[in-house]
């Protein structure tokens, strides 16, 4: 078996003398491999003729300017929406802030408490009477006010409950009501009664302007209370930014009167 | 005094631009002519091509010069090409007219050939171009860096890493399949 590594070396001209020597004995006495050699020269001088296209290139590496990366900046999510919803939240944390304002619900629906009092509102079946410092306003925007049993006549309110008793009497029995006229002293009756629904409401409607005029007065004072003590911290803060920044100076111009005489000594 | 390539790319290290694009001027058309042998398709040589110079642009730093940087760049090409074929699952193909235009053969004719000739070397090109197309990766990358690039055995050998003897092997065998394509075909100066 003859050896074909040496047989390529030999046609790619790659022996040393001795081994090429060697070779061209052993190809003197070996016909299959002087025949495999001009072949395979053959096959060799073929190769040649298969050239590629030539193309035109003019591809160059050329530096690009940096361009960074677009990290997400506020500006990405900032939107006029949510603009305008920071904006609504900062209104009303600063609103709340002023007025003290707290919000709960319960089962009297939601309530909203107001004013820098710490005591909570209660509905206004568990007031005690004479508290009037705690203020509520329901959902539905009604005020609620404290009423206390004791502001009632009772003699008024029998007098009502017989004439409401009469009155569903008359209604099951209209013949009644028909063959029997009212008397004097029914018709006096009644007006009696109107008159004093009238009074009542009018101290009730009193009563309940003085209670919202003395609400608003302490919103208004608590509002004025709350403005001072933040203009007073603000006044606090400049002051103290002030004197760092006075600080800040004083130990640059030291710095520059220290270097400067430096530089003149030198 | 041109530089040579180890000045160029110690040069390219350093930052200077000029000095790569020098190596890829000296070195596009070999680059282009493997890519071309290996996968047989002109467009995607070149794709191939733009993208050896491409990483070997960005890698630049991490070549120490174990190699000659032609060596380097060999290596880049071939793994390009042999994705391209992995990608393509398919074997090169040999780009030849059906017919031969003889006004543009002419156009290739050097003065002391015959219009004859040159038909016939055309042929023969085309015949080549379809018995390497047809012959395993393995022996036509040793034949064509061998007959074509001009890589010593042992270089063949690094590139590829194998044995000396294996890429002689692959030489002897691979040659030996084109006689017998070139045969069948009956073109050129074959010996059946």
């Amino acid at each position: 078996m003859c050896d074909k590594d040496r047989l390529v070396s030999y046609l790619y001209d790659d022996l040393t003398d001795a081994d090429r020597a060697g070779f061209e004995r052993h190809l003197r006495e070996c016909a299959d491999c002087r025949l495999d050699l001009d072949a395979l020269r053959g096959v060799r001088a073929d190769l040649i003729s298969w050239s590629p296209p030539q193309p035109e290139f003019g591809f160059r590496v050329v530096r690009e300017p940096k361009v960074l990366p677009m990290r997400p900046t506020w500006r990405a999510w900032w939107t006029p929406a949510a603009g305008l919803a920071a904006a609504a939240v900062l209104v009303l944390a600063a609103a709340s802030a002023i007025a003290h304002v707290e919000i709960s619900s319960g089962p009297q629906g939601f309530t909203v408490r107001t004013g820098w009092s710490s005591s909570a509102f209660a509905p206004a079946s568990e007031q005690r009477s004479g508290e009037t410092a705690s203020r509520a306003v329901s959902a539905r925007g009604d005020v609620m006010l404290p009423v206390s049993a004791a502001n009632v006549d009772a003699a008024f309110i029998e007098s009502i409950d017989r004439r409401l008793r009469a009155l569903e009497v008359a209604v099951r029995e209209p013949g009644l009501v028909q063959r029997a006229s009212y008397s004097a002293r029914s018709q006096d009756s009644d007006a009696d009664l109107i008159r004093r629904m009238r009074e009542m409401l009018a101290q009730s409607e009193n009563r309940q302007q003085a209670q919202l005029a003395l609400r608003i007065n302490q919103v208004i004072g608590d509002f004025e209370k709350q403005r001072v003590a933040d203009f007073s911290q603000i006044q606090q803060g400049f002051g103290r930014i002030q004197r760092s920044v006075s600080e800040e100076a004083q130990g640059h111009r030291e710095i520059t009167n220290y270097l400067l005489a430096s530089s003149k000594q030198k | 005094m041109a530089s040579t390539d180890e000045e160029l790319v110690a040069r390219s290290q350093g930052g200077d631009l000029e000095s790569f694009n020098q190596l890829v001027v000296r070195w596009e058309r070999p680059i282009y002519a493997l890519a071309y042998r290996t996968i047989g398709r002109e467009e995607d040589a070149r794709d191939v091509c733009q993208e050896t110079f491409l990483r070997a642009f960005r890698a630049l730093k991490g070549f120490k010069g174990q190699a000659k940087f032609s060596s380097w760049l060999y290596r880049i090409t071939l793994n390009l090409c042999r994705d391209w074929i992995r990608r393509e699952r398919r074997q090169p193909v040999a780009q030849a007219p059906e017919g031969v235009d003889l006004i543009e053969l002419a156009s290739e004719q050097s003065p002391t050939e015959s219009i004859e000739d040159l038909v016939a070397r055309q042929e023969i090109s085309q015949a080549v171009a379809r018995a390497m197309a047809e012959l395993p990766e393995e022996q036509r990358t040793a034949i064509i860096l061998k007959e074509y690039h001009g890589l010593t055995f042992q270089e063949i050998a690094d590139m590829l890493d194998c044995p000396l003897s294996t890429v002689k092997t692959r030489l002897y065998q691979g040659l030996t399949v084109l006689r017998r394509q070139l045969g069948r075909e009956g073109v050129g100066r074959h010996h059946v």
